[in-house]
């Protein structure tokens, strides 16, 4: 067999130098942000877990009657000082043993309360969990323009991955190689490839469904402007139960109870995952409850809807739903990793890490290829350095933050000070100096963390307790890298 | 679903992972009698997806393979790693994939190529994603989602060819083209 022309061999070097440029100039543009995203993605995985973690005192129970769904939805509803547009009431489940309701005032004011089992409201820690799912999803921006941002960054990070495999020759060849040690270009180049390849499946999984749900408001407007004259209500109505006959004339809250008799009639081993109560003091009032169908589909919930005389006048099953209902049902789940309980959570969050740890090291080569040309950039060394290794302790200090109020705004200062104080750290510190500090920082902020949490609120849920022991082995491991890195040197040092 | 299955499933899949990928390296590592093992490793990975989504449900088993395949494959590869000394540094940085591709210093075809690759190429991929929802077949809901899906891919795709391509006059004119041509179909046409 002859060896191809390289003219002729596809991608041709000419186009893999090109693509290369575009990956390189797409991946710097973007660098700070896709980390982020891709770090507060990671830790987002264990959502629900933090949530305990936040709250181990909380009354804990397997399932929460219509009796007291109904006097903890009257509870919140008689707390807002605004008229209610709408109620949620979160049935309890296995990662979150407590029922939860948020009512959602008309002035924008959203609150959120757990409950006991007789329904009496119970305030709950959210300033850490809050935190994090208001930083991976807006960055705490504005929340349209920080979606959208985020859901940019998914689109550059998509496309990162298409100019990442174009420019890659040597993909087959180079397919289980992995050298580590030798000239950091090599060894980057290798952890960032291989990493970038292999888990492509998990990439652009996470890349589009973060990319969908992010510029899903501006691909609706767009929608609506071109076919349906400006209305986007039309497109949301495809996807939403249908209102009862609009009757806005005030009326007394509607009772659950007896849509929760028809409920267990209807489907009696039916277990509820929530109910959503709409204009729950208007005429025209309606519960959509969200039922589990008992099967192992992905998207596996039954809609039931009732009207204030609690007859039924809509039922969406789940095994009818079409294509477009499934997907939408299971973005959200394929993007986080909640599909596939304590097992599937763990391998996203260690791919997420992977995912991260490429958005890191692009930049490492980037300028580690500057260095070789003879055109280093020390600045922008010590600032990558500072961001990379200072993102993590921001957000422990975050999370240490939230220990001590339930308030969000005291987490959003910690972590902004933090970032700032590391960010400041690039003027005055060397690169190395930047990546051992803040490395031994984390690590030494998260076993504090852990403990801290332990002394202020006990072990009253075993899942605290290893979100402690998880918090307590990542910092630990942290500390092993330093310790590793420093005999690494050694070492290098004995060979050359 | 009880817990077991997907553990179960789960197990399966890795088991089944790290298999296809020790296969797959033992063909790459090989000399000759390459395509036995390769054959064989995508065998295997591919039974690793198919009968552990028949245990799961289709969709919910595919996306346990989508995850834990790739996982099974690094921690093989980061099982084989190799240290390299220091003084093959240098002979190995002469060994490196090509140097990006420079371009000469031009600021309006840095807008201009920045402007394709972002609110161009976002226009277009919305004509395209449009106009797939008003023209495809199918249940409005598949055809809105479908679309809605296809809007990142093709404006991600047109960013990375934005991007690399030198000749941008021609990708400005695809784009704007595509998206004169997207949105006037779907205007014609209007949603049914």
């Amino acid at each position: 067999m002859t060896r191809k022309d390289k003219s002729t061999r596809f991608p041709s070097p000419d186009l893999v130098r090109a693509v290369l440029k575009g990956h390189s100039g797409l991946g710097i543009a973007f660098a700070a942000i896709l980390y982020l995203v891709c770090l507060t993605g990671t830790v987002a995985v264990f959502l629900n877990e933090f949530q305990r973690w936040e709250n181990p005192d909380l009354p804990r129970m397997e399932s929460f009657s219509g009796e007291a769904a109904q006097a903890a939805y009257l509870a919140a509803m008689a707390r807002s000082r605004a008229p209610v547009e709408h109620v949620f009431v979160r049935m309890p489940q296995d990662d979150r043993p407590w029922p939860m309701v948020r009512i959602d005032a008309e002035d924008g004011q959203r609150t959120t309360w757990a409950a006991d089992a007789d329904g009496r409201l119970v305030p709950m820690r959210q300033g850490w969990t809050e935190f994090l799912a208001r930083l991976h999803i807006n960055l705490h921006l504005p929340q349209s323009w920080g979606i959208f941002i985020v859901g940019l960054t998914g689109v550059a990070l998509l496309s990162s991955l298409i100019s990442g495999l174009l420019a890659h020759p040597r993909i087959f060849r180079d397919a289980f190689h992995l050298r580590l040690g030798g000239a950091r270009r090599l060894q980057e180049a290798d952890l960032h490839n291989r990493i970038g390849v292999w888990a492509l499946p998990f990439h652009v999984t996470v890349s589009l469904t973060g990319a969908l749900l992010g510029l899903s408001a501006i691909i609706i407007g767009a929608l609506g402007l071109a076919v349906f004259q400006g209305d986007t209500a039309k497109v949301y109505a495809l996807f939403t139960p249908p209102h009862p006959v609009e009757d806005v004339r005030p009326a007394a809250p509607i009772d659950l109870r007896p849509a929760f008799a028809k409920i267990a009639r209807q489907v009696p081993d039916g277990r509820i995952r929530y109910l959503a109560i709409e204009h729950p003091e208007e005429q025209g009032a309606a519960v959509m409850f969200e039922m589990e169908d008992g099967s192992s589909r992905l998207t596996n919930a039954d809609t039931y809807a009732f009207d204030r005389a609690g007859t039924l006048y809509y039922v969406q099953k789940a095994a009818n739903n079409n294509v477009g209902q499934q997907i939408l049902g299971s973005l959200g789940l394929l993007h986080f990793g909640w599909f596939g309980g304590g097992t599937i959570k763990i391998a996203y969050a260690l791919l997420g890490l992977g995912l991260t740890y490429l958005a890191a090291g692009g930049v490492n080569i980037w300028l580690a290829r500057r260095r070789d040309k003879g055109r280093a950039a020390p600045g922008w060394e010590r600032v990558w350095a500072a961001t990379v290794w200072g993102q993590p302790l921001a957000l422990c200090g975050a999370a240490f933050a939230a220990l001590f109020t339930r308030s969000i705004t005291i987490p959003i200062w910690a972590w902004g000070a933090i970032s700032l104080a590391t960010l400041g750290m690039a003027g005055i510190l060397a690169v190395t100096t930047i990546s051992r500090s803040l490395r031994l920082a984390t690590g030494m902020a998260l076993v504090a963390l852990a403990a801290a949490h332990f002394m202020i609120f006990g072990a009253g849920d075993g899942m605290a307790l290893v979100v402690d022991g998880g918090l307590v082995l990542t910092g630990l491991f942290l500390l092993a890298t330093l310790a590793g890195s420093l005999s690494l040197s050694g070492r290098k040092a004995l060979l050359g | 679903m009880t817990l077991v299955q997907p553990l179960l499933a789960a197990t399966i899949i890795f088991a089944g992972g790290l298999a296809g990928a020790w296969l797959l390296r033992r063909a790459w590592r090989e000399r000759s009698d390459k395509m036995r093992w390769r054959a064989s490793g995508w065998a295997v990975i591919a039974g690793s997806v198919i009968w552990p989504a028949w245990l799961v449900d289709g969709a919910r088993g595919l996306f346990f393979a989508a995850t834990l395949i790739p996982l099974a494959a690094l921690v093989l590869i980061a099982s084989g790693y190799t240290l390299r000394p220091a003084r093959a540094a240098r002979k190995a940085r002469e060994g490196l994939a090509p140097e990006p591709a420079e371009r000469s210093p031009s600021s309006w075809r840095t807008i201009l190529r920045w402007s394709l690759a972002g609110p161009v190429g976002m226009i277009a991929a919305m004509a395209v994603g449009i106009s797939y929802v008003v023209w495809a077949p199918g249940e409005a809901q598949t055809r809105l989602l479908i679309g809605g899906l296809i809007v990142p891919v093709a404006w991600g795709g047109a960013m990375a060819w934005t991007l690399a391509d030198s000749r941008i006059l021609r990708a400005t004119a695809v784009l704007v083209g595509t998206a004169l041509l997207g949105f006037g179909a779907a205007v014609l046409r209007g949603f049914a």
